[in-house]
């Protein structure tokens, strides 16, 4: 029986969910009445946002001409915060289905999956999806594919997940285009980790592809990214039941059970080789997971210390939790002066930090306050040393500082040819790099920049919604960390710095950030009764300053009809503010002034 | 909030019919002699946006059922012994519009609260009925007039048509002469007119404009209050929507002491931070409030005093109507003397006279332990937000302005 490992990629609601669904239930995997929407997306969430955060693999059978194929399906993430993940999946895979929405064209993700499948040689099958729809033009969108991605049109498969057109010549491409697996290199096991999940029951589930040797229930494995071994308790693979085997060949994709209880403890993209025998070489491609985008969470009620103090405690039981099930994101206790106590969380991405803080949320049933996302930062010394920081407050001191250097991203955009003028603005402001632009088909599209990570984290997303219509997509990709003329932003209120507002910034634009910070400071902080100068400073240089003027009136006028307890009470609660207000020299400045600079982006 | 004696209300039902509220026997025992009575009566032709006061416009013609019962609550009262000994030289009907109400009803009400209640004679009473100038005919002053009020509070607000318009205020400009006119050929010469600055949109030269309209018309008593954005009102949500945009702090502070200067040209004595008046006139029931002093209330909402017992009657028309309890109280507590004594600082400092400084004293040595209210009091000394004339400590004008910045200290 010949395999066939393929995955589908798509931008978000192209349709990739129901053509996976449709594509079991056509080889019979999936009963009519058994057939559930999307049953690849197990959880809530990803099928409420329309993305696939966790990958699994399903393996059914299918025949062409009499011959009999065994199709391995591997479930991909939506979304290139989860690159890594995706590119280890498509490397499990010899090929890829492409989406595309026939009445949405190409869009930003549909080019960075390609590019990443490509990368990855990856055996691309182009399908425009949705043409049962009134507004699809599939001949269209198919010489958007050849413009943009340089796949002919005339290899698109049409198709309509909804009412199965198209679908067994899709079935029939998928087997016969598509490339056989490669031989063995080697006798001894090599396989490859695309995937694990956490399991209440069972604990991780590790899910693998063979390239090399075959692995058998009970042996004894080791991973050789991290060195540690396992015994193999249980093989199986999902059809898309769960289903037992004994033993796992050449090619072949399926699960593992083996004793693992914490998440953090397998690698995707590591190799698992068998301990009695080990492989000399691992598979290429694994590297260590990085969290380049950064932000705190609080709790977010907490009046009266010993709420505080419960709410965190439930803030911390639901971010281990959570940790069980993705161990992509990293965490550690912090405590601001502002905030009290929360966690400091590093996630691959901006939309995985959203996920997260969605999961915290939903699953862990508390509130969080979030503060506005950060990179991370390389700082190189002088004396040679590089060291990684997530937090201004971090930042060595200057003179010792031999440069600092910052993610960089290459973004792809399309949008709608007369909204280009704004986006190359847009683009040019946040420091971009033009590195090209791209006729997708009348009236679209496509623009490639390098911009620092920092720079879209800022409500870039937004910006770009707005000046398209709605119309615009993105996506990015990080390419490397590169030396930038940047610098720790101090603020001072009166004369003091407060830590918990610095932020590092590029010094072309950290003067126009610091003045709406503190425009927005000063919208926070209460008149007193001393007039108050709010500064943000590059070292020993003022870069901004606005002043709070002296208070002149603070009084109620109204006697309240001789309510003389709400009176009292209205005072009652202007001292109680003050006391919760943190004191910086002899200034009090409310929770809120903080989260007024810390939450908001821009 | 541990250091006051609070209860919470027996939930109304059969177990309190004929029984005594918490209030009832702290009344019947109570050495507190009543000086005042507050009604409130909540009905209003319109709501206006900044009013957070217990009124609304009734459509379901409950005037009569809410004298009725009013006179029951007056009635009660007097059965409970709450005014025994005592007699009163304030009346204060406020709402709301108590001069909504239908003239034989309004007549009926001050019967009531003359048969009822241990009035001084004439001569020592000041009896104030609120209006809205739009109500006031040549029918409603003369049922006034007859039925012992001697004092009427006119809510002018201003004489500005697009000030009006910014509070959605409901009278025309005119109507406030009108009233002052039926007022005065009634008989009743003691008048105040409230005004209210700081209204969106207005400016220095609006407001001057507002007092001169307002002194031109001779009232005895004004009151100018600085427009305040209560929670949960139009006025405010409008405010947090930015549909409309508070007047600058010190433009707002220019128009006070534009006021006061002004005002004390004009022979008026600023005798309260929002109160002036010409000699003698001084709202007599308002310095029940400021100086501590015990009064009586009735009506939906209408809050008192006893000798330290705070109480409010339950705050909604339906319910009090409802309520199987002669006199409905839904919140009341007694402070304890630390408490009490930050509440007479609080009071006592927003009036021109101050406080006396061997009470300060005394009162010092006994409630303020951590010396907090020393220092509160020091501090302001030295800033020259109080000043001490002779035996009274009292605030200055810029003090006046930052009251609320001394007096939370002292709470």
């Amino acid at each position: 029986m010949k395999i066939r490992n393929f995955s589908i990629i798509a931008h978000i609601d192209h349709g990739k969910s129901t053509l996976a669904d449709r594509l079991l239930q056509a080889t019979k995997a999936v009963s009519d009445r058994e057939a559930r929407e999307q049953l690849l997306d197990s959880m809530d969430l990803e099928r409420e946002r329309g993305i696939t955060i966790k990958a699994s693999a399903v393996t059914v059978n299918h025949e062409v001409d009499g011959e009999r194929f065994q199709l391995n399906f591997i479930d991909t993430p939506g979304h290139v915060d989860f690159n890594y993940e995706v590119s280890r999946a498509l490397s499990a895979c010899e090929g890829a289905i492409l989406v595309v929405d026939s009445t949405q064209g190409v869009q930003a993700q549909t080019v960075a999956n390609a590019y990443l499948a490509i990368a990855n040689d990856v055996e691309l099958i182009p399908v425009v999806n949705k043409i049962d729809l009134p507004a699809a033009d599939p001949d269209k969108v198919a010489m958007e594919i050849e413009q943009v991605l340089g796949l002919p049109a005339e290899d698109c498969i049409y198709v309509s997940a909804k009412t199965g057109r198209g679908i067994p010549e899709l079935l029939e491409a998928i087997c016969t285009r598509l490339p056989d697996p490669r031989p063995a290199r080697t006798e001894h096991l090599r396989a490859l980790i695309f995937d694990s999940i956490y399991d209440d029951y069972r604990g991780v589930i590790v899910y693998f592809r063979v390239f090399d040797g075959s692995i058998k229930t009970g042996d004894r494995i080791r991973m050789m990214g991290t060195g540690r071994t396992y015994p193999a308790n249980e093989l199986g693979r999902y059809t898309p039941r769960q289903q037992k085997v004994n033993q796992l060949g050449l090619a072949e994709v399926g699960y593992m059970v083996a004793g693992i209880k914490n998440l953090g403890d397998v690698r995707v993209g590591d190799t698992i080789t068998l301990e009695s025998n080990p492989a000399r070489e691992p598979l290429p491609g694994y590297e260590e997971p990085r969290q380049m985008v950064f932000c705190d969470f609080y709790p977010s009620t907490g009046d009266g210390e010993g709420g505080r103090r419960a709410d965190f405690e439930s803030l911390r039981e639901a971010v281990e939790k959570l940790h069980l099930n993705d161990a992509s994101f990293t965490y550690q206790t912090q405590h601001s002066e502002a905030l009290g106590f929360g966690f400091r969380c590093g996630f691959l991405g901006l939309l995985h930090m959203d996920i997260v803080q969605e999961r915290l949320e939903r699953e862990g049933g508390v509130e969080v306050v979030q503060t506005a996302p950060t990179v991370s930062y390389l700082v190189d010394l002088h004396e040679g040393a590089t060291v990684e920081i997530h937090n201004p407050s971090e930042l060595p001191d200057p003179s010792t500082i031999l440069a600092i250097r910052e993610p960089i991203v290459k973004l792809e955009i399309i949008c709608p040819t007369d909204s280009i003028g704004d986006l190359m603005s847009l683009c040019d402001a946040r420091r971009g790099i033009f590195r090209g632009q791209k006729f997708v088909s009348d009236g679209r599209q496509m623009l490639e920049y390098e911009l620092p990570l920092a720079e879209i984290i800022y409500d870039f997303y937004d910006k770009l919604k707005s000046m398209t219509r709605g119309y615009g997509t993105m996506d990015y990709e990080i390419v490397e960390y590169r030396a930038a003329d940047l610098a720790k932003v101090s603020i001072l209120v009166n004369g003091n710095p407060v830590e918990a507002l610095s932020l590092i910034a590029h010094r072309s634009n950290a003067e126009l950030r610091s003045r709406a910070i503190l425009a927005r400071l000063k919208k926070q902080i209460d008149r007193h009764q001393f007039e108050i100068p709010l500064q943000a400073a590059i070292g020993t240089r003022v870069i901004a300053r606005e002043t709070i003027k002296a208070v002149r009136k603070n009084v109620t006028a109204k006697c309240y009809g001789g309510d003389v307890s709400r009176k009292r009470k209205l005072l009652e609660k202007q001292k109680e503010g003050k006391k919760r207000m943190k004191m910086v020299g002899s200034v009090n400045i409310p929770q809120e002034a903080f989260l007024a600079v810390l939450e908001q982006s821009e | 909030m541990a250091d006051l004696e609070r209860y919470s209300l027996p939930l109304a039902g059969e177990s309190s019919i004929g029984s005594r509220t918490p209030l009832a026997e702290v009344a019947a025992g109570s050495t507190a002699r009543p000086e005042g009575a507050y009604i409130h009566v909540p009905f209003c032709r319109h709501k206006c946006h900044y009013c957070d006061f217990y009124s609304f416009v009734d459509t379901q013609d409950r005037q009569e059922a809410f004298v009725a019962r009013l006179e029951d609550e007056l009635e009660h009262a007097t059965d409970l012994g709450a005014t025994v000994g005592s007699r009163l030289v304030t009346v204060f009907i406020g709402g709301g519009t108590p001069t909504l109400l239908r003239p034989p009803l309004l007549a009926r009400m001050l019967a009531a609260v003359r048969r009822c209640l241990p009035l001084a004679p004439d001569a020592d009473l000041e009896w104030t009925v609120e209006a809205n100038p739009e109500t006031v005919d040549a029918e409603i002053a003369a049922v006034l007039a007859a039925g012992g009020v001697n004092r009427v509070s006119l809510g002018a607000q201003s004489f500005d048509p697009q000030s009006l318009r910014a509070l959605e205020r409901d009278h025309r400009i005119e109507s406030v002469a009108a009233a002052l006119g039926h007022l005065r050929e009634a008989g009743i010469t003691n008048l105040n007119l409230d005004l209210i600055f700081g209204i969106p949109g207005s400016t220095l030269e609006s407001w001057r404009g507002d007092l001169e309209a307002a002194l031109a018309l001779e009232p005895e008593h004004l009151s100018a209050y600085g427009l305040t954005y209560e929670p949960n009102t139009p006025l405010a949500t409008k405010e947090a929507r930015g549909e409309i945009e508070a007047v600058e702090e010190d433009l707002e502070a220019s128009m006070y002491e534009d006021a006061c200067n002004r005002l004390a040209a004009a022979g008026f004595e600023r005798y309260e931070i929002s109160n002036w008046a010409r000699p003698g006139r001084a709202c007599l029931h308002n310095l029940l409030y400021w100086r501590n002093r015990s009064w009586l209330a009735f009506g939906p909402s209408a809050s008192g005093h006893l000798d330290g017992l705070r109480f409010k009657v339950v705050p909604r028309l339906g319910e009090w109507l409802d309520s199987k309890d002669p006199w409905p109280l839904s919140e009341w507590e007694r402070l304890d003397e630390h408490g009490a004594f930050g509440e007479e600082l609080m009071l006592g400092l927003r009036l021109t006279e101050g406080v006396d400084t061997a009470w300060l004293e005394d009162r010092l040595a006994r409630c303020d332990a951590g010396g907090e209210r020393r220092r509160a009091l020091e501090s302001a000394l030295a800033d020259g937000r109080l000043e001490q004339i002779g035996t009274r400590l009292r605030l200055t004008q810029r003090g006046t302005l930052l009251a609320n910045t001394l007096l939370a200290d002292l709470v």
